[in-house]
Parts: structure tokens; sequence; C-alpha cells
């Protein structure tokens, strides 16, 4: 019952980081989203260490990796919105259609 | 219902309600400070499942993080307070039906999978500590230093990225 619960509000978490990620028009804002869908991803890796297997330290390890990525996520993404604004004054991604060409 | 069922519960409506708050909200500013409450409240739940070592990784890395981001949101937003009320989203139909398809998809698997016996309790946090460190220095090493090589590049990759470039400059 608790695994099961756990894992629905992980996947409510993925769900409402897929629509940011989809909808927004801000660069800094899909960011947010993709960080709410790794969230999502974290506390299932969690709920399965917890519920099935206690004794597996690589499914921890897992999580630590993923917090990483978050982290890095978060790094490369601002740079990328910095030299966008440097170079076009704006990070949306309405405005982006150069990078079409 | 046992305490453990209520905490998970109580914790994990505040971490979606606050991820919720952050794509419903016009200020910038507000909607970092959501996703930073919906990340503490994720990092609250990973105490109550027991996991007393990545909750409070998770609660200390995300409160720097989303401090961070905050500023990173006011710098580039073109709305930042959310004053005049600029609509900052495009094509929500898809996005909401591709959300609610995913998630219900996900529920779906997740309500009708066999998930065999739960584990009753766990190894005290000291001895997880323990095991964790053994993990990361033996079995899972590898994994463990691609995650900081993968650092190092994602540093030396954000630098080189955000520098300004001009034509004389080489």
């Amino acid at each position: 019952m608790e695994l099961q619960i756990t894992l629905i509000i992980g996947a409510i978490l993925f769900g409402i980081g897929l629509y940011g990620a989809l909808s927004q028009t801000n660069l800094v804002m899909i960011m947010m989203g993709v960080e709410l869908m790794l969230g999502g991803c974290m506390l299932n890796l969690v709920a399965f260490w917890r519920y099935l297997h206690p004794e597996t330290y690589s499914i921890q390890m897992f999580v630590l990796v993923v917090m990483t990525v978050m982290a890095l996520e978060a790094a490369v993404g601002f740079a990328i919105a910095t030299q966008r604004f440097r170079s076009k004054g704006s990070v949306e991604s309405e405005e982006a259609s150069d990078l079409k060409e | 219902m046992t305490l453990q069922l209520i905490l998970i519960i109580i914790f994990g409506l505040g971490a979606i309600w606050f991820g919720w708050r952050v794509f419903m909200t016009s200020s910038m500013v507000r909607s970092a400070l959501s996703l930073l409450a919906s990340m503490a409240f994720l990092g609250f739940l990973f105490l109550a499942l027991e996991a007393e070592f990545l909750g409070v990784l998770q609660i200390m890395m995300m409160a720097t993080e989303m401090s961070i981001m905050a500023i990173f949101m006011m710098m580039y937003m073109m709305d930042p307070g959310g004053m005049s009320g600029m609509d900052m989203s495009h094509q929500k139909k898809p996005s909401i039906i591709a959300a609610s398809v995913t998630g219900a998809l996900v529920v779906l698997v997740i309500l009708f999978t066999n998930w065999g016996s739960m584990a009753v309790t766990v190894p005290a946090a000291a001895r997880q500590n323990h095991d964790l460190g053994i993990e990361v220095m033996k079995r899972s090493m590898m994994i463990f230093e691609t995650a900081g090589v993968t650092i190092l590049v994602a540093m030396i990759a954000a630098a080189a990225t955000a520098l300004v470039y001009k034509k004389d400059m080489i």
C-alpha cells in the first residue's frame, strides 16, 4: 500500500514536470519542469529501495547519480541561457526559431 | 493506517501542491520558491521513507540550487514580477494531454503490477551510511567515478558556453 502511494506521488510529479517542460516558453521554466520530472524519478528509486530491496545500496547510489544529473542540468542550462541572453537578448523558446535554420 | 503512511501522504500532497504552483503562478520568484518547497517536501518524504542521508542531502542541495535558480530567473525573465499578467506558455492543450496520458499510464502500471512482498524493516541510519560508503567504494566505484568526471566536464562546458567570444580574442 505504501509503495503504491509513493509511486503514484512520483508519477503525479512526473506528469506535472512533463506538462511544464512542454508548455513553458522560457528556458529556465523548462528546466524547472525537467527538475520536477527528475524529482519524481528519485522518489521512485527511494521507494523501491525502502519497500523492495532495503539491503541493496546500488539503488541509493543511483539516487546520488540522479541528484548529480539535476545539478549538472541546471549548470549547463544556465550557461546556455546566459549565452543566449547575451547574443539575442531573450531566453524565450518562441524566439529561438533561428536555431532551426 | 500507520504513521509512516500518514507522513507519506502529507508530504506527498505538499510536494504535488507546490510542484503544481510552480507553473500556475506568474511571479518568477514565487515559482522558484515553490519549486524549492516541492523539493524540500520530497526530502521530507525521503526522511519518512527512512532514507535519512538522502533526505538531508536532498534538502541541502535543493535549497542552494533553487536559490541560485531564483536569481537567474529574475535576470532572464521578461516579466519577473508577473505584474503585467503575461502568458508564458504555449501549446497548452497538447502538453496537458501528453502529461495526463503519461501520468495515467504510469499510475495504471503501478496499480496493476504485482510488487511481491514488502520489506517491513530497514537497516538503521548509521548502518545505511556505512553500507552505502562500502558500496560506493567497492562495487559501484566505476559509476561514482564517472559521475565525478561528468561534473568536471559539465563545469568546463558551462564555463566555455557562457564565455563571451569576440572576433579579435584569439
